[in-house]
């Protein structure tokens, strides 16, 4: 903004507070894929991807500038408490996977869509391994299988939540 | 070798890009530090984020609620066009099942009087069952090993922690938090679930311990007597919270180490579940002195 707020057109303020809601986007398509997850569906083995985890990596890839670190902790501690989770497991593993995105994504800049596919699928393999550790250390101890499932469906799950992602980028792009 | 003298200076811009760097890995730095910190604090004290928690579930757990009232609605209709249609064998079937349901009914009310009648003369004294309220499932997390489910019932409602949930198959699990309008329950298969129960078929005691999968372990049992496929476990009311004689699991796998059982009542079937306030009340606590209390010797206390 180059001239005072007061003296700012109706339609500038407006462009102005636009430009706000527009920079919190990927947080809050974060947070409603989060609470998306709690869709009342029980089944004996967790298929249902970690939407969030997804959100986090392909936002940071797109949008590094609006996917810092410290937002990815605040969406882990949201998904801690929604998923009845030790706090500060995903608190802790969501800002550590940006910036493992960001380091990959600064040695790999320009490639094709198969290389973030196998990339974000490594990202998510550490993820649920470190998550299996994590949780033990906070006391809840069990086996890595359901993990492991979570992250295979999660990999799978990956160019869903790019597509919808990217049509949410390529609408805000465009003017409208 | 050609020198720079004086050494040329990186641009202000350079530099701005470099200080802003520096910042965002200090930031990143401190934000991963406190998340450490925070997953410290669960190591230590696992109930600290209890209140936030409880927040969350109701948050979310009303919105499930409205979103799955249609589906169950239509779920209902298509079920009254089947019932419809099948109507006449059923009501055969029905009829048939009546008389002998009939019969076994005075055999059970000759038992019932018989009991009541020999309880009075030992003079066993009968906890209340009471029903707190029946709510609708909102909501789910099978992320990773928690199984919980979210209702639509909280305290507004007389939900607390610790109450029994049930369906009409059987045990479903208990209340871990609460919120004011929702509340989120421990299903037997979550890795932190452990139900007292006894094999209905020889009486022995045993702890059915949720596996973060479909079955349930059962551990501790009391001796040495085999199980086997189809041994049905019921509560045996140990522990205060979960009544006795209430079906819990059926035995799958008698043969492991530990053995397996499937509960009766599927979450993936539920659509309402009834909560029950626990069996027997807890005790209250011995009050403890004061931690700095000073010890008087008994001498001193003399007059």
């Amino acid at each position: 903004m180059t001239a005072p707020y007061r003296l700012l057109a109706a339609e500038e303020r407006a462009r102005y507070w636009r430009g706000f809601a527009e920079r919190a986007v990927p947080g809050i398509v974060t947070l409603v894929l989060i609470a998306a997850m709690t869709v009342p569906l029980f089944v004996s083995v967790p298929v249902m991807p970690n939407l969030g985890l997804l959100a986090v990596v392909i936002w940071t890839s797109f949008q590094p500038g609006l996917m810092p670190p410290w937002l990815a902790f605040a969406i882990g501690v949201a998904s801690d408490l929604l998923f009845a989770l030790p706090l500060g497991v995903q608190a802790t593993l969501l800002p550590a996977a940006v910036v493992a995105v960001r380091l990959l994504d600064l040695r790999f800049a320009a490639n094709r869509y198969a290389f973030d596919w196998v990339a974000a699928s490594a990202v998510i393999t550490v993820f649920a391994v470190a998550e299996w550790r994590l949780l033990a250390f906070a006391g809840v101890d069990g086996p890595l299988g359901p993990l492991l499932i979570q992250a295979a469906t999660t990999i799978l799950a990956y160019p869903a939540v790019v597509a919808l992602i990217a049509r949410i980028q390529r609408r805000l792009a465009s003017p409208a | 070798m050609p020198h720079d003298w004086p050494p040329s200076r990186r641009t202000s811009y350079a530099r701005r890009e470099q200080n802003l760097a520096l910042i965002g890995a200090v930031v990143t730095g401190a934000v991963l530090a406190t998340a450490l910190l925070l997953l410290v604090l669960s190591r230590i004290n696992p109930a600290f984020s209890g209140r936030l928690r409880a927040a969350s579930v109701d948050m979310v757990a009303p919105f499930w609620a409205s979103v799955r009232a249609p589906f169950d609605f239509v779920n209902g209709g298509a079920d009254s066009l089947g019932d419809y249609i099948a109507s006449v064998p059923r009501a055969r079937r029905l009829t048939a099942d009546n008389a002998a349901l009939r019969r076994a009914l005075q055999d059970r009310n000759a038992l019932a009087a018989e009991n009541a009648a020999l309880r009075r003369l030992v003079k066993v004294v009968a906890p209340r069952l009471d029903l707190v309220a029946v709510a609708r499932f909102a909501g789910a997390s099978s992320g990773s090993y928690a199984r919980t489910a979210m209702i639509a019932a909280g305290t507004r409602d007389g939900v607390f922690s610790g109450q029994a949930v049930r369906a009409a198959a059987g045990l479903v699990g208990r209340t871990a938090e609460v919120g004011t309008h929702a509340a989120r329950i421990l299903l037997l298969t979550d890795a932190a679930s452990r139900v007292p129960v006894v094999v209905a078929r020889t009486g022995q005691p045993a702890l059915a311990a949720g596996a973060a999968g479909r079955l349930l372990e059962i551990r501790n049992r009391g001796n040495d007597l085999p199980l086997r496929v189809g041994d049905q476990l019921v509560t045996s009311g140990a522990g205060g919270l979960f009544a006795p004689q209430i079906p819990v699991a059926v035995v799958v796998d008698a043969r492991a180490e530990p053995p397996r059982a499937v509960p009766f009542a599927d979450p993936a079937a539920l659509d309402f579940v009834a909560i029950y306030r626990a069996y027997l009340p807890v005790p209250d606590l011995p009050v403890a002195a004061p931690a700095d209390a000073v010890v008087v010797p008994r001498e001193a206390r003399k007059k």
